[in-house]
């Protein structure tokens, strides 16, 4: 884009360039409308965990006791959300690094028991620029996954390329928010589209309990308690609720899995059943009914 | 990779509810640790640090205050301690102890051993355990590494040879340990199993977090916050029968809201009738006994493998 001179040609080109970048990443998204979802049910509501315990942490070369930190989500949190999940008989996706196949592969074994749908998130929580590198990562996880607990994975929460995804079976993806709503992506003219799941960092734990998440300051920090995150995910379910929708909830296992939070989530959940019309698929379900139906 | 190796510190899965046993029957074990350094770089404490406001404060008006409010609610506290306070404040340690509260390490002054040669932290380590057996009389059982305000992170700092160091140095616990919720073993060695006891800390119930955090002029004050949390975690470990531990710093807690508002915290403590209210080494002692690592540490054989392309 030339922006070194205020030349009227040079203006043109500007406008000329942000319009074609504007229309292209316009027409590789396209919402889904009006969803309706089985049996008459408002609401679809996915409870998913990214289950990095410390993975993401060692890749980021943070000192033992972030890994430490990291490490609760493995030994305690994922135990406690599948027993929170299945007390509420709510499916629930677990996005999990390959990676953590080889480092908790009998709480990935306990929750695919339990019917929760164990999902791709990476091999080791990142998306290699080589593409030979990317594929390899990807099939890995395909392997690791199927090998831990004999299936392969149909979703993922990564960057990884649409093209690829495809390749390899995947019905969908949940990593942006472009929309509340479920969401096409495609190449600019439509073809080879996956499904979204969008998520929002804001319904997203981390955000409110994690210090340092995302490389964020001290002097950022804004940590929270319990009774001000429900109350803030409460009202997006409410909305969501009242007008028809779809809500994801994203977790991590060694955030939300400690007690006073899995103590909030289950105040949580009971506020929400008590309404009619909501179901909690896993992402998986959600997705074949949303191929199927639109 | 041996076993788990620069991942994971324990286990592959934390002990259940229903297997923990506190004394006495009890239902969840209460610990409070009031930290005594005050705020420093990771260079630890230097003698500009002991000429702010708060230092004067946390040692003073505020440590008075805060050991009031401990007595009145016959709380036997753990306090870390760095050597270099010990040396400076020994009167007011050897009160501290006389009374029943614990005396532990908290580093020679606090500083980041991470940045330390592993001789370095060696030496610095056992001065800190001279010069606090010969202020208090007796050897510090345990010891702490927690954050300093400025630390990027909020788990406090190790080296890679600090656990081991530890350990030969005769200590029973470190004492903030991220990786569970209950005491756990953090394992230095996977052959020869070795391993030390790691009491549970978390930064959401830390009151530095809270309360005017990094500095002052940040805006951040949020003493209702703390309580929620504090009162959130007590509440779900009770009905666990789990632990609940949290650290105060008396220069932060000891203002008089901030100090109402613990009172608060600490009746509430007191209308859950089977808390079972232990120093750290107290703690220690009866986990050490009841699930040793000989029989409680299960550690199973790594599968993790090393491909190109991948961190090993």
């Amino acid at each position: 884009m030339d922006t070194t001179t205020g030349s009227t040609d040079g203006l043109d080109r500007d406008i000329a360039a942000l319009k074609a970048r504007a229309a292209d990443y316009g027409a590789q998204h396209k919402v889904i409308d009006r969803i309706t979802w089985p049996n008459g049910a408002r609401i679809a509501v996915n409870f998913t965990a990214d289950f990095d315990t410390m993975l993401l942490r060692r890749l980021l070369n943070e000192p033992p006791q972030q890994l430490a930190k990291g490490e609760f989500g493995g030994r305690v949190g994922i135990w406690r959300l599948i027993e929170l999940f299945d007390s509420h008989k709510i499916k629930a996706t677990i996005f999990t690094p390959g990676r953590i196949c080889e480092l908790y592969p009998e709480s990935l074994r306990a929750a695919a028991r339990s019917g929760h749908e164990i999902a791709d998130h990476m091999w080791e929580h990142r998306v290699p620029k080589e593409p030979a590198l990317e594929r390899d990562h990807l099939t890995k996880t395909i392997a690791a996954i199927e090998k831990t607990v004999g299936k392969r994975p149909v979703g993922t929460r990564s960057a990884h390329s649409r093209e690829l995804l495809l390749e390899h079976g995947f019905i969908y993806t949940s990593e942006d928010s472009m929309d509340h709503r479920p969401n096409w992506l495609s190449a600019p003219d439509g073809s080879k589209p996956i499904l979204n799941l969008p998520f929002h960092y804001a319904i997203d734990d981390a955000m409110f309990f994690s210090f340092a998440w995302l490389g964020s300051d001290n002097s950022a920090q804004r940590m929270m308690d319990p009774d001000h995150v429900e109350e803030l995910w409460w009202r997006m379910f409410e909305q969501c609720y009242r007008d028809g929708g779809y809500m994801n909830v994203c977790m991590h296992p060694f955030v939300s899995g400690r007690a006073l939070r899995i103590a909030m989530l289950d105040r949580l959940i009971n506020r929400m059943k008590a309404l009619p019309g909501v179901w909690f698929p896993n992402c998986e379900e959600a997705a074949r009914h949303i191929i199927g139906a639109h | 990779m041996p076993w788990k190796e620069r991942y994971t510190i324990s286990d592959e899965k934390s002990i259940v509810d229903r297997d923990i046993k506190w004394p006495g029957g009890k239902r969840c074990c209460f610990r409070v640790v009031v930290d005594l350094s005050p705020a420093c770089g990771p260079e630890g404490i230097k003698p500009d640090d002991l000429t702010t406001p708060d230092a004067y404060y946390g040692m003073n008006g505020g440590l008075d205050a805060l050991v009031g409010v401990l007595d009145r609610h016959g709380i036997k506290a753990t306090f870390a301690v760095p050597a270099v306070i010990a040396e400076i404040q020994a009167d007011k340690l050897r009160r501290l102890a006389g009374a029943g509260h614990e005396i532990a390490a908290h580093g020679f002054k606090h500083e980041d051993v991470s940045l330390l040669s592993k001789d370095d932290e060696h030496a610095r380590l056992e001065r800190t355990t001279a010069i606090l057996e010969r202020v208090v009389g007796r050897r510090p059982a345990g010891w702490f590494s927690l954050a300093r305000p400025g630390d990027k992170f909020a788990g406090g700092a190790v080296s890679p040879h600090t656990i081991d160091l530890l350990l030969d140095g005769g200590y029973d616990y470190f004492g903030n340990g991220l990786a569970d919720d209950a005491p756990h073993w953090w394992v230095s060695d996977f052959a020869s199993r070795r391993a030390i006891l790691a009491l549970p800390y978390y930064y959401h119930f830390d009151d530095q977090f809270f309360l005017l955090f990094p500095r002052k002029g940040t805006g951040l004050e949020n003493p209702d916050s703390l309580y929620r949390n504090w009162k959130a975690e007590l509440d779900a470990q009770y009905r666990r029968g789990r632990h609940f531990s949290m650290v105060l710093h008396p220069h932060a807690i000891a203002w008089p809201n901030r100090l109402h508002m613990l009172e608060q915290f600490l009746d509430h403590a007191k209308s859950l009738p089977e808390l079972w209210y232990a120093t750290s080494i107290d703690c220690a002692r009866h986990w050490s006994t009841t699930f040793p690592a000989a029989t409680h540490l299960k550690l199973e054989p790594s599968i993790w493998q090393d491909h190109p392309g991948s961190l090993s």
